[in-house]
């Protein structure tokens, strides 16, 4: 009996969350800035399931891949300039 | 005599060349002679439209098959050919094989390029090994292949005049975009939003390839080159950096109270940051925050502004990324000489659903107007003036969007349904549109005559259900499940007539699956498009009445072209099933959620199909 009240006590609460806190984009924080958390979902998610749990190792590959590219491609123009050939293997 | 004449004009050609104005003012006549397609869409605005109206309403059923070519590869055919004076360009799925057709000698070929990739860039083509076509420019075709390396070929021998690489595979990133030429930039993006990629758009010299500006979709301003200027007219669509560089910032382990403004450090100021809450333990978000470019771009060159929207936020997750998620799924307007942010709007913040806002920008003009027209995958039809960005119109393309009743015209901000909203580990049910959107890469055409917008479509709904997943550089990080299924107009496309000023549908046909070819337009009133079950139709402009059809090959993903030869006007078109739409058929999947939720909307192609599709160019004339 306690276990039925109370979850007809979380419905209610859902229900009314539901009305009153559902996120549809329309309060703003700032200008550009209208994110809000839906109901039920936590104040802090580092912990909770839905923490991403990045790899701060695996998130920096890109930019080091991208600084690695243009210094290539600007090995390459230089040769370019300078022999006036284009040589895409960079030794 | 002779001889040292031809030198001397070669050399007179040769100096012309290699100015950046000469390359200007030689894509502007060529962009002018409607005998000629010189860019994907015709032309700098995108419009798809062309003057020639040798073929018209009463004799295009007369239309037969000029000439095929068959390209020798499988898989998704996307874009379309090159046609300049009597060269046809073609260029091909991964591999990414490009071929110059001789139009005075039965298409003989003068050259052929075929690029050397390593066949590990297709696991990072999240929907099939598509390209979408060449640019020209300075004497050049530009190629941007799949694998991230961006060649410039000599147009009248195919000679490789340079190469540099603009996106690494082995992170996620690669290309399906079309290299456009505004006048002596090549501009090209990237794609990789179902690898977490963060993506940017970037312009190199034509001249000899180098890097000139790079400008991300996520981070701080400065990374994203945003202007002093930016959105002045309509600062209710971002905040300015506002905020002093004190220690900490908002770093308060994964709080979403709202923090002080004082406690807000540099870069943290930056809404390309800001709107990237940090729930994480490690890294904010926008590291790894999508924002893939891989749609046309279009250019205005009085305003000297481009065009093009961003794609999804990184992962379909939304519930690990909280915030508007900024500068993901937002249409910019960047000055093409400096990269610099003119105006940018978000069409729609914090995704939930996979809606890329990369489709093409049309320009047009009206009432006195300057304005640019975009046909979401949210459903939303939307015209800006692109002076500024202020929207002017942003109505549904079809009732059945249910993800948001509106948007505001003032905030622009859409007013989003709660009961479509999606949640990790919950299956939202009848969400419309599904991912692919309603429309997707398929281009649609504006006849300036007429003052209308062709637009192909698709009418497909969806289940979705985030799940947790993992971000390892280099593999997919999609992190949902979707299952997709016919709208309820019990078909899964259409192609419609459509008002850029009102907001409403003039006329709109239904289609068995969805429209994935680009449309054509001409004075004459015909609008060409292909469809997935191999027919290349022609409609009447005015009524969308079907005047002719005819059978190709493979299923049309391709977009429509018009040109003029020796006096005579043909149109033509890629075959080869594949996209997004035939990706789980092109690779034998056959679970309904495989092919990121297409596999079970579009299991009826197989019946139309041969699997994988294979390419060939189409050619038609009276």
């Amino acid at each position: 009996m306690k276990h039925v009240l109370t979850l007809l006590a979380m419905a209610g609460v859902f229900a009314l969350s539901n009305q009153a806190l559902a996120y549809d984009g329309q309060n703003c924080k700032e200008p550009g800035n209208c994110w809000e958390a839906k109901p039920g979902y936590p104040e802090k998610i580092a912990g909770s399931k839905y923490d991403p749990k990045h790899d701060p190792v695996e998130l920096n590959k890109q930019e080091e891949a991208i600084k690695a590219m243009d210094a290539r491609n600007a090995k390459r123009i230089a040769n370019a300039k300078s022999s006036g050939n284009f040589v895409f293997d960079v030794k | 005599m002779q001889q040292r004449i031809k030198l001397a004009i070669g050399a007179l050609l040769m100096g012309s060349l290699s100015t950046s104005a000469w390359a200007n003012a030689e894509l502007d006549a060529l962009m002018k002679d409607d005998n000629q397609w010189v860019m994907a869409r015709k032309d700098y605005a995108n419009q798809g439209y062309s003057r020639l109206s040798q073929i018209n309403k009463s004799n295009v059923k007369k239309l037969k098959l000029a000439w095929t070519f068959a390209t020798g590869v499988n898989r998704g055919h996307e874009g379309a050919p090159l046609v300049i004076g009597n060269v046809m360009y073609i260029h091909t799925a991964f591999p990414n094989n490009v071929y110059a057709l001789d139009l005075d000698d039965n298409q003989k070929i003068m050259w052929s390029y075929f690029p050397k990739q390593d066949p590990d860039v297709q696991s990072v083509l999240c929907c099939d090994n598509v390209n979408k076509g060449l640019g020209y420019g300075d004497g050049k075709i530009l190629l941007q292949q799949n694998n991230g390396v961006l060649v410039a070929l000599e147009a009248k021998t195919g000679a490789k005049l340079w190469d540099v690489k603009v996106n690494d595979p082995k992170t996620g990133s690669a290309n399906t975009n079309v290299p456009h030429v505004f006048k002596d930039k090549v501009i090209t993006g990237c794609s990789g939003g179902e690898f977490g990629v963060r993506c940017h758009i970037s312009a190199y010299s034509i001249k000899d390839g180098s890097l000139i500006w790079r400008a991300y979709s996520t981070g701080a301003d400065s990374e994203v080159m945003i202007g002093s200027d930016f959105n002045k007219e309509n600062p209710q669509y971002s905040a300015l950096s506002l905020y002093e560089d004190v220690n900490g910032g908002n770093k308060m382990g994964g709080s979403f109270k709202n923090l002080d403004k004082a406690q807000l450090k540099f870069p943290e100021a930056n809404l390309g940051v800001r709107t990237w809450l940090k729930p994480q333990q490690q890294k904010d978000g926008w590291q790894n925050g999508g924002g893939p470019t891989w749609g046309w771009y279009s250019y205005d060159p009085k305003l000297n502004l481009m065009y093009y929207g961003t794609g999804n936020p990184g992962t379909w997750n939304p519930d690990v990324r909280p915030g508007d998620n900024k500068w993901s799924m937002t249409i910019f307007a960047r000055d093409l000489d400096s990269g610099m942010a003119r105006w940018g709007y978000q069409m729609t913040p914090h995704d939930e659903w996979d809606y890329d806002g990369m489709n093409e920008i049309i320009l047009w003009e009206a009432n006195g107007k300057q304005l640019a027209s975009h046909f979401d995958r949210n459903g939303f039809g939307y015209t800006f003036d692109r002076t500024n960005g202020t929207l002017l119109v942003a109505e549904k393309m079809h009732p059945f969007v249910n993800w948001a009743s509106k948007i505001d015209l003032k905030t622009g901000i859409p007013v989003k349904d709660p009961k479509y909203s999606t949640h990790q580990d919950y299956n939202a049910k009848g969400v419309c549109p599904s991912a692919l959107g309603v429309k997707d890469e398929q281009p649609a055409a504006y006849s300036p005559k007429n003052k209308t917008f062709y637009v192909p479509l698709n009418h497909v709904c969806m289940t979705y259900e985030p799940v947790e997943s993992k971000y390892v550089a280099g593999q997919p990080w999609v992190g949902a499940t979707l299952t997709m299924f016919a709208g309820p107009d019990g078909v899964m496309g259409g192609f419609m007539a459509w008002d850029g000023l009102k907001g409403k549908t003039q006329w709109y046909n239904k289609e068995k699956f969805s429209a994935w070819g680009g449309a054509l337009v001409t004075a004459s009133d015909l609008v060409f498009y292909g469809t997935l079950d191999r027919w290349v139709k022609a409609l009447d402009a005015k009524t969308g009445k079907e005047l002719w059809r005819f059978q190709v090959g493979s299923g049309v993903v391709g977009n429509m072209i018009t040109y003029g030869h020796k006096g005579k006007q043909y149109v033509g078109v890629l075959s080869g099933i594949g996209g997004w739409a035939g990706v789980a058929m092109n690779l034998g999947l056959t679970n309904d959620t495989d092919g990121l939720g297409a596999a079970g909307g579009y299991k009826e192609l197989t019946k139309y199909n041969a699997a994988p599709g294979g390419g060939g160019m189409n050619v038609f004339s009276l």
